[in-house]
């Protein structure tokens, strides 16, 4: 650690690992009901257990974000952050908004508009937090007078971000129309800005993991973002097809989520291309794996099992099934997860006391296990939605009926998923039983190998 | 390539996508109205959008194929049954689905009387937006349109000769949900010749809109038969099936229907009661 003020980075990792634990009950949870009967149908049914596991989701990895940027920022910028105590006050006030949300889920106290159920005093807090967030970071960079790329295309996709919720706290009174802006929200996140916060994680990450060349790096960071909106943006077409909107969506969307693959196929040439050339052995090479597998889960996850359906002429059979859980379980881990705990695993040593700076081998564990465990889950997913597709779609067997027939599917799901689960316990555990390192620490630093010498 | 062209593709590339995706919101605003049938959003309609919103519906079933995977989809619920089934079933759904028998069951919403006819009105709205004629082939929640679909499994797992899917009943039940036992139960086996799904006719017609094609029937020149109103003409076709032919060779021969008759005999008044009130609820 560089930086005193980076150790804030901390307590935002351990709002995001308690989290994604908690996600995961609720996930486990859901997952169960699929096998039915459901013994919690009166207490806990399905829509509750399933509105909690993708809001923690979102929440936990939105906070990862935050803090991976506070980790990234004074590293680029080389000072201080602006304030230490802001970066405080936002976490208690995004914490507290995330868990009374999902406290009032259990009491069905939400909007019910998927993905946005965050009721509107909630949605409002999420403001004031990205406003409060994005004014900390744009001064720490402001007052260094040093402003990277990577930092730009990081704060370019945050800032973005903050303006894409915007349309989320409108009312709609055509329900159409209010799937039309949802998308503006959720798709222009998924497949937009978060794919910049993300590359540029993944920049940050290759350029001192791998000691790549800072200007190669950046060149190529403008060509993937590049990439990713050309494609990305009209590609939110492809959730316009079934929806009441004109036609001509239908081949736009077609056309130009084909293209989106592009876009990681070039983040993973890139990151293959940055360890082979690497001119630097950092240590911490479990924080290498985390990234190469990000871009490579993500070009699987988002971009193969995405294309997979999302041509219109396929899309109408697969629409609405679980092949959508397929592709969203796959694209959201490579893209999302994975890079925060890349970025959780790159700055873990520095942030906590006596962690071997190379990863333990409970940490290889928790990569590998759900590495493998997510993997399970997906093709778990892919073989019921396929069965679904087959049997309901194609042929006519009515939902019920199908269901039924793909239990089998849900077993495998089940069974995949304890293994992910075990995965992802180790992580928390492995994060969690090295002490962290005080802002007051006057202790040495821990002898991190420096690689801005390249930078 | 250098930093900076690579800087201008992204800038431009961006750009461009922005002004064509923003060209094109607007043109889409203009065809909203039109594509949805704005004009019938009445006061109802926004209100069941409400009661949709406020049950978190979403979190089980799609409708246009989105939400979650856990329920069947919704978006043409109303155009495959009558509002008078739908609303029995808002009641309580269990006394229409099993839980052992299907695995999950929709858990019991205690609406108002009020919110479940918005909610049924918002749900007939949402069934006649234009979205490009999604879904291709109509997604049942039940039965199906290859005949026995419903019932593989049931003999080896030693449930005898009862269909998998068939949810027991008794004499307290809905009327309809005991309709739906005969219609799976009777001997001569109804499903055997009829489905329940649209288009899907095997040797009799499918019985998915016959409530709808019934009332059209029972007012025109074309009707033969003595039925006043669709469940006394659903009633007629079934004792007396040949009083009312439908067209088609395969239906009929010499004015005499294909169709096995003697139920009158074999169903008890009341069964055969419920098989009228289960049927008519096909819109």
């Amino acid at each position: 650690m560089q930086y005193k003020s980076q150790s804030v980075a901390y307590w935002y990792f351990a709002v995001a690992m308690t989290l994604f634990g908690l996600q995961l009950v609720f996930g486990l949870l859901s997952a169960a009901k699929y096998l039915g009967p459901d013994p919690l149908l009166y207490i806990l049914p399905f829509d509750v257990t399933k509105v909690i596991h993708t809001n923690l989701l979102i929440v936990w990895v939105l906070t990862g974000f935050m803090g991976a940027t506070y980790w990234m920022v004074p590293d680029e910028s080389r000072t201080e952050l602006h304030s230490t105590k802001l970066a405080y006050v936002q976490l208690i006030l995004w914490t507290l908004m995330g868990v009374t949300a999902v406290i009032g889920y259990l009491f069905r106290y939400g909007t019910g508009n998927k993905l946005l159920e965050q009721p509107l005093p909630h949605k409002i807090v999420i403001v004031i937090c990205m406003l409060i967030f994005l004014y900390n970071i744009s001064m720490t960079i402001k007052k260094s007078g040093r402003f990277t790329t990577t930092e730009g295309v990081l704060l370019l996709g945050l800032f973005s971000s903050a303006v894409l919720f915007l349309p989320a706290l409108l009312h709609y009174e055509n329900y159409t129309v209010s799937i039309f802006y949802r998308w503006w929200t959720i798709h222009l996140w998924v497949e937009g800005v978060w794919m910049m916060i993300m590359a540029a994680f993944m920049a940050y990450l290759l350029i001192r993991l791998s000691g790549a060349d800072r200007e190669v790096m950046e060149k190529w960071l403008y060509v993937i973002v590049g990439l990713v909106f050309i494609a990305g943006i009209l590609g939110t077409a492809h959730h316009y097809y079934w929806v009441g909107v004109p036609s001509y969506w239908l081949p736009i969307g077609g056309f130009f989520s084909a293209l989106e693959p592009a876009a990681l196929v070039a983040m993973s040439i890139y990151a293959y291309g940055a360890i082979r050339r690497a001119g630097l052995g950092h240590p911490n090479k479990l924080a290498l794996h985390w990234t190469i597998g990000s871009a490579l889960f993500t070009l699987f996850g988002a971009g193969l099992l995405g294309l997979a359906h999302t041509w219109p002429s396929v899309n109408k059979w697969t629409h609405g099934t679980l092949i959508t859980a397929m592709h969203g379980h796959a694209a959201f881990y490579g893209a999302y997860v994975m890079i925060v705990l890349a970025m959780i695993t790159y700055a873990a040593p520095s942030l906590t006391r006596n962690r071997p700076e190379g990863g333990s081998s409970l940490g290889y564990w928790a990569f590998w296990m759900q590495i493998t465990g997510m993997f399970g889950m997906t093709l778990s997913f892919a073989t019921a939605g396929i069965g679904q597709v087959y049997l309901e779609r194609i042929m006519g067997m009515g939902y019920l009926d199908a269901q039924l027939k793909i239990q089998v599917h849900f077993l495998m799901l089940i069974a995949t998923a304890s293994i992910f689960t075990i995965g992802v316990a180790l992580f928390i555990y492995d994060f969690f039983r090295y002490a962290p390192r005080f802002i007051s620490d006057d202790e040495p630093q821990l002898n991190v190998v420096d690689a801005r010498s390249n930078a | 390539m250098n930093n900076r062209q690579a800087r201008m593709f992204a800038i431009a590339g961006t750009g461009l996508s922005v002004l064509i995706f923003l060209g094109l919101t607007l043109h889409s605003h203009s065809k909203f109205d039109e594509l949805t049938n704005a004009e019938n959003i009445t006061p109802q309609v926004t209100h069941g959008k409400d009661v949709w919103h406020k049950y978190n519906c979403i979190n089980c079933h799609t409708l246009f194929g989105e939400g979650a995977y856990y329920a069947p989809d919704l978006t043409k619920i109303t155009q495959h049954r009558g509002a008078a089934y739908l609303q029995a079933y808002m009641r309580d759904p269990s006394k229409f689905y099993d839980e052992n028998k299907h695995r999950r069951l929709m858990p019991k919403q205690n609406l108002s009387e009020e919110e479940i006819t918005d909610l049924i009105a918002f749900l007939d709205w949402v069934s006649k937006v234009d979205n490009q004629g999604w879904p291709p082939r109509p997604i049942l929640v039940t039965g199906g349109f290859i005949p026995g679909s419903d019932s593989v499994g049931a003999v080896a797992s030693g449930e005898g000769t009862a269909a998998a899917a068939i949810r027991p009943v008794t004499a307290a039940d809905d009327p309809r949900a005991q309709g739906e036992h005969v219609f799976r139960t009777a001997t001569p086996a109804c499903n055997a010749c009829h489905s329940t799904a649209p288009g899907a006719n095997m040797a009799g017609p499918t019985l998915a809109g016959i409530a709808s094609r019934a009332a059209e029937l029972v007012e025109s020149d074309l009707y033969k038969g003595n039925a006043k109103d669709v469940e006394d003409y659903i009633r007629e076709s079934i004792v007396s099936p040949s009083i009312h032919l439908i067209p088609g060779d395969m239906y009929s021969a010499n004015g005499t229907s294909f169709m096995p008759t003697g139920y009158e005999e074999t169903l008890t008044a009341e069964q055969l009661d419920n098989l009228v009130a289960y049927l008519a609820t096909f819109k």
